[in-house]
């Protein structure tokens, strides 16, 4: 396919991209993550003003909230938006749209070999500075770096899915590819030299063997956390704060149904359940609200473990719903994010269907 | 219609902008065709939506309103914004134009180009830029207007009258008839108030088959408003009943105020003194004022302004009655001395004339005074020379002044309805409406509502009787009011923010559901529960968030 | 004047009995008490009408995983019940349990509350990768030795209110020597509970007054330090910017706060979304946006909504997961703000909530006070 060589570093190869699809008026407006050079502070910049890409990071090895997520309301404003998202916000946004919270009409992605991202605390205590230089290095050997996400160390779907432009960062050097007629029509006039060339298969290769490994150990070490007496002990200092599910890119209702009033109990319940058992935990529910949430989203689940960072008490809530999404997607072959007509297992019925699951 | 690829439809709006020229008042100012060129040339910023923009001389004349009705039918308008004058103008002229259509009135805004705009900016450019502004941002909002329909509710014909005196019982009177009932409430054993004298209407009001006598019984809840009030009485000895009424007089009357509140005055149980209505019910109904001990007095001295200066205002009727009383006392018997003592003399017109001359006249020693303190039984009259004397009497008649009856501050909360500086019922205005109180559907008569005569009290009922009777027809219908507010059961947790700033008490807990909800019929839609809610839990129909927020968006782009 | 609980060894132990005797013997149908999860690193609150497994919870936990208030709301906000139940709290839980009484959030009818000195608690976090350090700090705390305040929770280094409540009964320990605890009742529904125990409230407690007081000063000395470098960091629109600038939009501020009762957020509700066309035209007009956004409107919002009925608590800091110092921040102006209306949140004096209510002479004060102020925010060049 049609690729454009990066002379310079990705970073600085895309800043130069954004900065031109603005001043060109090919887009409106460019979503992106960016730093804020004195505080070292990240967040997710929607830009309009050219002028702003200085401070866009767009492929920094971080994650303060799912680009995916964040994507949804404005990308149905019907204005032009170039997006930068990880393979995995890119297939949370898939899922998104399928489920009509967010339109592909009139947005331009565009994503990366995905190296992985440094969970919230290293962004917080200010590490970023020592830790960056060190990833880019690494990643660009297919390495793993240290410290990463568990979720990211583990994950297999590094190589992004449908994106319009899709940037690799191997020893052979930095490419931009092009998937798409929106990719050739948005980078017309754009600088840089143009070869045929696909990702480099053997990085991919090398990284893919390391994620398995660690994805192995990962759900291996999980195992523990299955069965009833399992989940108490891994979801038992739950304080039902739900910033798991606040988080997620794939849970989009306005109201939870576990904070509506269909579970919001009264002391006459309260009293009864005391009765038949002796004793309760209040408040009720922990435990139903994971299952119920796994019920829900977990075979859209695109590991992109936000949860996990934003947990209160270091649950592992990534590796589960992961785990347990990649089994419940697996009994419909599904992979959430693959494919945007691909309709959402609970959303049909099949006829042939019963059978299997029987 | 237009579908979309996922098999979804989505309604196309057809919105009408009407610009009214206002003769020179609007187009005088603004240049109409450049606002609307300008509104076109973004139209396309409205999703799903088709402008239809126009001009027109004067929207409100019949032609005019003839043009709108037939525009909305042949354009088959599915919003409608007129952009004119001021909403408290026309907003329900052009409501009423839609109601002639298939076009809900509650799908159409209206505005003011012309008080808010070509009126008050003096720059033609600045007032037509404005005027788009505005507009730009009622299309935004009307199109997130939802129809509303209005329920018209037969009224409630008849009338409660609280308290049992002179007002009330006029009031009562003047009311009842075979259509209108009157519910009659007094919180004594007996009619007639604080009169002293049995009065005429008392007969009449117990044999009137239209009038429900409620003895030794008190208000004890309302809701409700003009037309349609819901009302808990309670009596004496405990018993609760609800009794439903179209309107709500309070006839309470008032009090005197304690005579030994003003410091000045000091006495004794056993010192023979006396307040002047006393000594009126005692003379009317023994036909003398004699001492305990049986003996008529040597000498009386009649004491007006008695808390005048600490209430701040003067009664107005005691100068004329304690006159009244002197003279009444010296003609049945001549041997006694009475003496009035007063700061001024509040004698007004004819009648006031001739309670003085009579009072002279029968030999009432009148006495004036800077000030005049009591100890016991000795005056200490501070004189206008400046001297001082010190007189002592066998009988004190303090006439002391009027203030509030002691149920006023809580019949005032119960109907939300404020109270002036001195405590009594505030009307809702002194020239034009001052029978009425600011909750509509509530009146008041008589000394409830600041000192009077009994005959200005019997006035004032029939005032009240006058608005009831114009405003209260039987069989009529009103409409209540259709931009209320609901509670959203999901998301509202019974906290009671809403409940306690409502100040027509039209919100109640339900405590089984744990929430708070809205009696649409009460809410008049003025949105205070709306602002103390901070879940959002509540939307006031017409006026919700999405609407307000969107057209200062679109103003503000 | 107070009762007195031999305490023998282990003051959480003799408080662990006594709420067993008294559900034993009836006085009330459940206790409610923090216990030990399963995997050991966390507590969850328990109520429990069966007194033996009284033995399995902890009267007093080292951390504060769940305010206690919010358990108290899930238990009783809607409906009428009839068990009367007994729940041992932290003072900071009762105060948030008292004012979500005044908003309907909590019915006390059936309810018996009691409290205990605090000496603070562990961070949830450090508690959570190392329990039995936790453990050992929190032991180290009870028995008054000396403790380095950066292993503290923050809040509780800055808490003035680690004692008596308005609480129907309290334990107080401190400068007792661990030998013995008062039972102080705070109310009729607390005397009857020594009545029934026949237990004579004939103590004093002067040691007990004075080791309290003297804990106070220690504690106003350095909440007001805290204060002062709070009011400088927040200082203006910049200041406030900086300090919630590695926010990430979570909301587990709202979700641990106790105060917050409502269902949905009104930040999370229909009225905070914007159409995306207004979002992106405010993009348009300021260059550039974060996302996702409105994060300070959320905070200050939050502020503006419950800050008079603060109590302090910490649990906002103790959740978030960009350690944001939200309760210093929001601690420093609830102080503010409840003076601003001579409204003290926790205390059940009958004083009603500052902005339910309205008296024309507040008009007249709020002004003044406002008018005295310091200068507001001038955004640092």
């Amino acid at each position: 396919m049609n690729s454009i060589v990066m002379k310079q570093d990705a970073s600085t190869a895309i800043r130069e991209l954004l900065a031109y699809l603005l001043s060109s008026g090919r887009v409106d407006a460019v979503l992106t993550m960016r730093q804020v050079p004195e505080t070292g502070s990240c967040d997710l910049g929607l830009i309009t003003d050219p002028s702003g890409m200085v401070e866009a990071e767009p492929f920094l090895p971080v994650m303060t909230a799912n680009a995916g997520q964040a994507l949804s309301s404005i990308s149905m404003s019907g204005k032009r938006i170039a997006a930068v998202l990880k393979p995995c916000e890119l297939r949370g946004f898939t899922e998104r749209v399928k489920r009509e919270q967010g339109s592909f009409d009139n947005l331009l992605t565009i994503s990366s070999i995905c190296g992985g991202v440094f969970p919230l605390e290293k962004v917080i205590s200010g590490d970023l500075e020592k830790l960056v230089p060190r990833y880019i290095e690494k990643t660009a050997r297919a390495e793993a770096p240290r410290g990463l996400r568990e979720t990211c160390k583990a994950c297999e779907e590094f190589v992004p899915m449908n994106a319009d432009i899709s940037v690799s960062v191997t020893e052979h050097g930095s490419l931009m590819h092009l998937h798409s007629d929106r990719a050739e029509e948005y980078t017309e006039g754009f600088e840089g030299e143009r070869i045929e060339a696909r990702a480099d298969q053997s990085h991919i290769d090398r990284m893919m063997k390391s994620r398995s490994a660690a994805k192995g150990k990962l759900f291996q070490s999980l195992e523990k956390s299955s069965g009833l007496d399992g989940l108490v002990d891994l979801f038992g200092k739950c304080v039902g704060c739900h910033g798991c599910s606040r988080v997620c890119p794939i849970c989009y209702c306005q109201h939870c149904d576990f904070e509506s009033i269909n579970f919001d109990y009264n002391q006459p319940y309260f009293q009864e359940s005391l009765e038949a058992r002796g004793a309760l935990r209040l408040p009720p529910d922990t435990i139903l609200f994971q299952l119920g949430r796994l019920t829900h989203m977990s075979f859209s689940c695109v590991g992109c473990g936000m949860c996990s960072d934003v947990c209160p008490v270091s649950i592992p809530v990534a590796g589960i719903f992961k785990k347990t999404g990649e089994r419940t997607a697996g009994l419909f072959d599904y992979v959430p994010g693959r494919d945007s007509e691909e309709p959402i297992p609970v959303m049909v019925f099949k006829e042939e269907e019963l059978g299997d699951i029987g | 219609m237009s579908e979309t690829g996922t098999g979804k439809t989505e309604m196309t709006a057809r919105v009408g902008v009407y610009l009214c020229e206002c003769g020179p008042n609007i187009a005088g100012k603004i240049d109409l065709d450049k606002v609307m060129a300008d509104i076109l040339s973004e139209s396309d910023r409205y999703r799903n939506v088709e402008l239809v923009i126009r001009r027109y001389g004067f929207l409100c004349s019949g032609p005019g309103k003839q043009y709108l009705e037939d525009e909305i039918k042949e354009n088959g308008l599915t919003h409608l914004v007129v952009a004119a004058c001021s909403p408290r103008d026309h907003d329900s002229t052009f409501m009423e134009v839609c109601s002639r259509t298939d076009l809900n009135p509650y799908l159409y805004r209206i505005v003011n180009i012309r008080e808010q705009c070509s009126w008050v900016i003096t720059d033609p450019e600045e007032a037509t830029e404005r005027a788009a502004t505005y507009i730009r941002g009622s299309i935004s909002r009307v199109l997130r207007q939802s129809s509303l329909f209005e329920k018209p509710l037969e009224i409630n014909p008849d009338a409660v009258v609280i308290g049992g005196g002179a007002a009330g019982m006029e009031a009562a009177l003047a009311l009842s008839s075979d259509l209108r009932r009157v519910f009659l409430v007094e919180k004594s054993a007996s009619l007639g108030g604080g009169c002293g004298i049995t009065m005429p209407q008392e007969k009449a009001v117990i044999e009137d088959p239209n009038v429900d006598i409620y003895l030794e019984t008190q208000m004890s809840s309302v809701i409700g408003f003009l037309g349609n009030f819901e009302i808990g009485l309670k009596s004496a000895d405990g018993k609760d009943e609800e009794i439903t009424a179209g309107a709500i007089i309070l006839a309470i009357g008032s009090d005197y105020s304690d005579p030994q509140e003003s410091g000045r005055i000091s006495f004794s149980e056993s010192d023979e003194v006396h307040i002047l209505a006393e000594a009126e019910r005692t003379l009317e109904a023994a036909g003398d004022l004699k001492l305990r001990d049986g003996t008529m007095p040597e000498t009386i001295a009649v004491v007006h302004c008695v808390g005048r200066e600490e209430q701040g205002y003067c009664s107005g009727v005691c100068c004329s009655s304690s006159l009244k009383l002197a003279a009444a006392i010296r003609r049945l018997s001549p041997e006694t001395a009475v003496t009035s003592v007063y700061r001024d003399l509040c004698l007004p017109g004819a009648d006031g004339e001739n309670v003085l001359r009579m009072a002279r006249e029968s030999g009432v020693e009148l006495i004036r005074t800077k000030g005049t303190s009591l100890s016991g039984m000795e005056l200490d009259l501070e004189k206008m020379d400046g001297t001082s004397e010190k007189r002592s009497f066998d009988m004190i008649i303090p006439a002391a002044a009027i203030v509030p009856a002691a149920d006023t501050v809580s019949l005032a909360e119960m109907l939300r309805i404020p109270l002036d500086e001195h405590g009594f019922f505030k009307e809702a205005h002194r020239m034009t409406d001052p029978a009425g109180t600011t909750t509509e559907g509530v009146f008041i008569a008589g000394t409830a509502h600041g000192p009077m005569s009994v005959m200005s009290s019997m006035r004032f009922a029939r005032a009240c009787a006058g608005q009831v009777l114009t405003r209260l027809v039987p069989g009529e219908r009103i409409v209540p009011e259709v931009k209320v507010t609901e509670i959203l059961e999901a998301y509202c947790t019974g906290c009671g923010n809403c409940l306690d700033v409502c100040v027509y008490g039209a919100i109640y807990a339900d405590t089984d559901r744990g929430i708070s909800v809205v009696n649409e019929a009460v809410c008049r839609g003025c949105g205070n529960c709306f602002a103390s809610c901070p879940s959002g839990a509540l939307r006031t129909r017409h006026f919700t968030n999405e609407q307000i927020f969107r057209e200062v968006d679109e103003a503000l782009r | 004047m107070a009762a007195v609980l031999p305490v023998g060894s282990d003051l959480s132990g003799a408080m662990n009995r006594f709420l067993k005797t008294i559900l034993e013997k009836d006085i009330v149908d459940a206790v409610l008490m923090p216990m030990k999860v399963p995997s050991g690193d966390s507590f969850a609150w328990i109520i429990m009408s069966d007194s033996s497994i009284v033995d399995d919870a902890e009267a007093m936990a080292p951390v504060m995983p769940v305010q206690g208030a919010r358990a108290l709301r899930s238990l009783t906000r809607k409906g009428e019940g009839s068990i009367r139940v007994l729940a041992l709290m932290r003072p900071c839980e009762i105060r948030a349990a008292i004012e979500l009484s005044k908003l309907g959030q909590v019915k006390t009818e059936n309810l018996i509350l009691a409290a205990y000195d605090c000496p603070g608690a562990v961070p949830m976090d450090s508690f959570v990768s190392d329990p039995s350090s936790g453990e050992d700090l929190f032991r180290k705390m009870l028995a008054g030795e000396d403790v380095s305040a950066g292993e503290v929770k923050p809040s509780c280094t800055s808490c003035v209110e680690f004692s008596m409540t308005d609480a129907d009964l309290h334990f107080g320990h401190f400068g007792l020597g661990g030998t013995e605890v008062l039972l102080i009742p705070g109310s009729p529904k607390g005397m009857e509970i020594l009545e029934a125990l026949e237990l004579p409230a004939d103590r004093e407690t002067s040691i007990w007054d004075e080791a309290v007081r003297k804990r106070r000063e220690k504690q106003v000395a350095s909440r007001d330090a805290a204060f002062e470098e709070t009011g400088e960091n927040i200082r203006g629109v910049q200041g406030m910017l900086n300090v919630f600038a590695d926010c990430i939009s979570c909301r587990n501020c709202r979700a641990a706060c106790p105060i917050c009762y409502c269902r949905l957020c009104h930040f999370e509700s229909e009225t905070a979304k914007q159409d995306p066309n207004s979002r992106l035209d405010s993009a348009v007009t300021r260059g550039g946006i974060s996302l996702p956004a409105d994060r300070m409107l959320f905070h200050t919002g939050r502020m503006t909504h419950m800050s008079l009925s603060c109590v302090s608590c910490g649990q906002c800091s103790d959740a978030c997961p960009a350690d944001i110092p939200v309760a210093q921040v929001f601690s420093f102006v609830a102080d503010r703000t409840q003076k601003a209306f001579e409204y003290s949140a926790g205390r059940n004096d009958g004083d009603p909530l500052p902005l339910r209510s309205f008296m024309k002479s507040e008009l007249s004060g709020i002004h003044e006070m406002v008018s005295d102020a310091e200068p507001g925010g001038h955004a640092h060049e």
